[in-house]
């Protein structure tokens, strides 16, 4: 987990999650880039980030790309973030003795259908072997994960709207990461509501 | 068995019977040394401290973690010494403080930097000052860099493999002019022009070198420093945070100013952009001529 | 000869692996300090948990000492360290009170921390220090320590346990970081914050901490040391405090120059 660095956290609001990471890929003490991004896109309702080693990062998105993939075609329809959750901890399973070195953090909002008509906004974690946790507030992963969960420990309240969330989880993370000497370098936040997705990149301490 | 072992064992190097004098600063022997560095008794001290900190090698399951991480460096010019500095400490990687002062002022015309451990450079360096007051007071005149990085080289062999580590850069004006001094825990002190120490020394040093020159300006000489913490403190994760500017001149050093790395690395990055358009747009203008 | 036959049969095995007898002083107790500088005062607080691993020793084990009126230092890491160096400390600060008629300013006994750490360079105290008070010019001062004696004056220190957790926090929140002002408005000057906000700070800090923390918890103890002049009531009007406070005055320990120290605590949850 340490030798590439970079941090993810997730938060739910009202009708809405929000899901950044950090920006930094590093070589233990060195940074190489400051454009790895570590948060993907299922589909516009339902995003996931990989924080943890570099090289994993990419064979477990396209894994997961084509398994989604896969779904789309099979069900004819877009997968719910719970589904999600629970093929991304599948797939890290079969892995269980030679793991992915990430720590995966999913954010995502549910299409309302008969059988769900209220459904709540969703959030999950899991640990390297696909271990899920479901937390109602939020889910932190990477290098600097202790100082996010003090952070959100102290800033995140129930029920924010998608602007406020936004301020919440962006001062969460700046602040963490700030702290943490293999994060960094970069921020990007996804703020995702029932009509849009909103993408900023956040202006960063560059040490 | 262990403790029959034990019993038969000389004592262990440099203890002290009487504890209660471990006192510090103040109390010099009668041979004006320092005395009371309470040792643990085990056959090898070294190892003990090895085991339960971090300072000698990087020991992360080491319980006590010591501050690490830093760029420094000192360039000797014709205007004076140039002596540029980052403030991170780092215990793993938690950034444990980003407001530390790295330069260590020893009096009016001398200065320590400071990396490796940051208590054996902070006690040291204040200990070489008072050495360095005495001997003004003996001799009735200022003690040159060579002799005060010679005192400080001397007490760190006294400890070498006892598990002290610094590496430090003295700098000063003396009766030669400006003097600049390597000196680290190993017992090295080496008289240069040109130093950077630290885990980011190597990013200082190429910036460093394809910018200096004897000859260098003071405000070109200081803009060099300042650029290469900079530079440092930008790639290496355990350097950063803030930069703190000196410049060792015949009548002592001065402070320049604190600058915060991440503020000076958005203005060279806009310089940068801005240079890159302006040689397009000229580019360009060549272009259209033709 | 009989004696020696009757040791157990494993004892004529030869030995697999070496027998490793290495000295081992020391252990990590837990809890969390922390201490806020303000322009004319200081809070230094910690939590009472002391737990080894994951067993909880006691619930309530003191963590935060006053020295003198103007000073008050919290120890973190090793409580047995912890409890000896401090007992150390007062020492030293009763033989200059002999020596000199006068307590020692604060500046100075950070200094003295400093040397009676790196006395013990090669067999260090495992102990994190803090110390907060008034500084000689009137100002609120906080102090941090590594354990061998590298120190600096701060506004705000988390140091401990729980100390990744609340740092970033502080940071947030007492240096304004990463916090622009609105256009037009005052820009942010840290350390000037009001006490009431401060208190509210480091009761956010450890909830915080003992939600997310296993080794934080169980009571809330926070010094606050005051310069003269400032009334008691600063503390215990209406709207200074959340609720469920209990606050005391420290009775003054000598011929201080009238600074306050007020301890105040309150529970933090036991799970």
């Amino acid at each position: 987990m340490e030798y590439n660095g970079g941090s993810v956290v997730a938060m739910i609001g009202k009708d809405c999650v929000a899901i950044a990471s950090d920006l930094r890929l590093g070589q233990q003490s060195v940074g190489v880039a400051m454009n790895f991004e570590k948060v993907f896109p299922v589909n516009d309702k339902l995003y996931y980030g990989l924080p943890g080693l570099a090289t994993d990062v990419y064979t477990l998105r396209e894994q997961l790309r084509f398994r989604v993939n896969m779904y789309r075609m099979k069900e004819e329809r877009e997968i719910t973030p719970k589904t999600f959750t629970h093929l991304l901890s599948s797939t890290l399973y079969e892995k269980r003795f030679g793991p992915y070195f990430l720590e995966p953090v999913v954010a995502g909002l549910t299409t309302p259908t008969e059988l769900e008509p209220k459904p709540k906004p969703f959030i999950s974690t899991m640990d390297t072997i696909g271990c899920i946790t479901t937390p109602k507030d939020f889910a932190v992963a990477g290098t600097a994960q202790d100082k996010l969960y003090g952070m959100a420990e102290g800033l995140w309240e129930p029920d924010l709207e998608p602007e406020d969330l936004f301020e919440t989880i962006s001062q969460t993370l700046l602040n963490a990461v700030d702290r943490d000497a293999l994060s960094g370098w970069g921020a990007i936040v996804h703020v995702i509501t029932h009509d849009k997705v909103i993408t900023r990149q956040l202006r960063s301490r560059m040490d | 068995m262990n403790a029959v072992l034990q019993s038969l064992q000389p004592p262990a190097r440099h203890t002290n019977e009487d504890e209660e004098d471990a006192w510090g600063y103040g109390n010099l022997d009668q041979r004006g040394g320092v005395r009371g560095m309470m040792v643990p008794r085990v056959p090898d001290p070294a190892a003990f401290l090895n085991l339960h900190t971090d300072s000698i090698s990087s020991n992360p399951a080491a319980k006590i973690k010591l501050a690490h991480g830093t760029t420094t460096l000192a360039f000797r010019f014709k205007g004076g010494i140039i002596v540029a500095v980052d403030s991170r400490a780092t215990a793993g990687s938690y950034i444990a403080s980003g407001t530390v002062k790295k330069v260590i002022e020893i009096n009016p015309y001398l200065l320590g930097t400071m990396a490796g451990g940051a208590a054996d450079c902070q006690y040291w360096e204040t200990y070489l000052g008072m050495q360095c007051r005495l001997h003004e007071l003996r001799n009735k005149e200022r003690i040159s860099v060579a002799a005060a990085s010679k005192i400080l080289s001397n007490i760190v062999y006294q400890y070498k493999g006892m598990g002290l580590s610094m590496g430090t850069m003295i700098c000063g004006w003396d009766k030669t002019g400006p003097a600049l001094f390597y000196v680290d825990s190993d017992g090295s002190r080496l008289k240069g022009d040109l130093f950077s120490v630290g885990s980011g020394s190597t990013f200082a040093y190429g910036v460093l070198d394809q910018g200096y020159s004897y000859d260098l300006s003071d405000e070109e000489a200081q803009e060099l420093g300042r650029r290469s913490i900079i530079a440092a403190g930008h790639r290496d994760a355990f350097s950063g945070n803030t930069c703190n500017l000196f410049h060792v001149r015949e009548n002592g050093w001065e402070f320049i100013a604190n600058y915060d790395v991440n503020e000076l690395w958005y203005e060279y990055e806009a310089k940068k952009k801005a240079g890159a358009s302006q040689a397009q747009a000229q580019k360009d203008e060549g272009m259209a001529v033709e | 000869m009989a004696l020696f036959d009757q040791r157990p049969a494993y004892a004529h095995e030869p030995t697999v692996a070496p027998i490793e007898h290495r000295f081992s002083p020391y252990s990590d107790n837990g809890g969390t300090i922390l201490a806020i500088a303000g322009a004319d005062f200081a809070v230094i607080a910690g939590d009472t948990r002391q737990s080894e691993g994951y067993s909880i020793q006691t619930r309530y084990a003191r963590k935060v000492w006053q020295l003198t009126d103007n000073a008050t230092l919290a120890t973190n890491g090793f409580a047995a360290d912890g409890k000896n160096f401090v007992k150390r400390v007062k020492q030293r600060l009763e033989w200059y009170e002999h020596a000199h008629h006068k307590p020692m300013g604060l500046k100075a006994i950070a200094r003295m921390i400093q040397t009676m750490l790196y006395g013990r360079r090669f067999f260090p105290y495992y102990v994190y220090n803090i110390l907060g008070g008034i500084e000689e010019d009137g100002t609120g001062a906080v102090y941090s320590f590594d354990p061998v004696g590298s120190y600096e004056r701060e506004a705000c220190r988390a140091a401990g346990a729980a100390q990744s957790l609340v740092q970033p926090f502080l940071d947030n929140q007492i240096y304004f970081k990463n916090q622009t002002p609105a256009p037009g408005a005052e820009a942010f000057v840290p350390g000037r914050l009001p006490m009431a906000t401060v208190l509210g700070l480091v009761v956010d800090s450890f909830t915080s901490a003992t939600e997310r923390h296993i080794e934080v918890g169980d009571g809330l103890e926070m010094y606050v040391v005051m310069k003269e002049g400032r009334q008691t009531t600063d503390l215990t009007d209406e709207g200074q405090l959340p609720a469920g406070m209990k606050v005391e005055e420290l009775g003054s320990m000598g011929e201080g120059r009238g600074e306050k120290t007020f301890l105040v605590s309150m529970p933090l949850k036991r799970d």
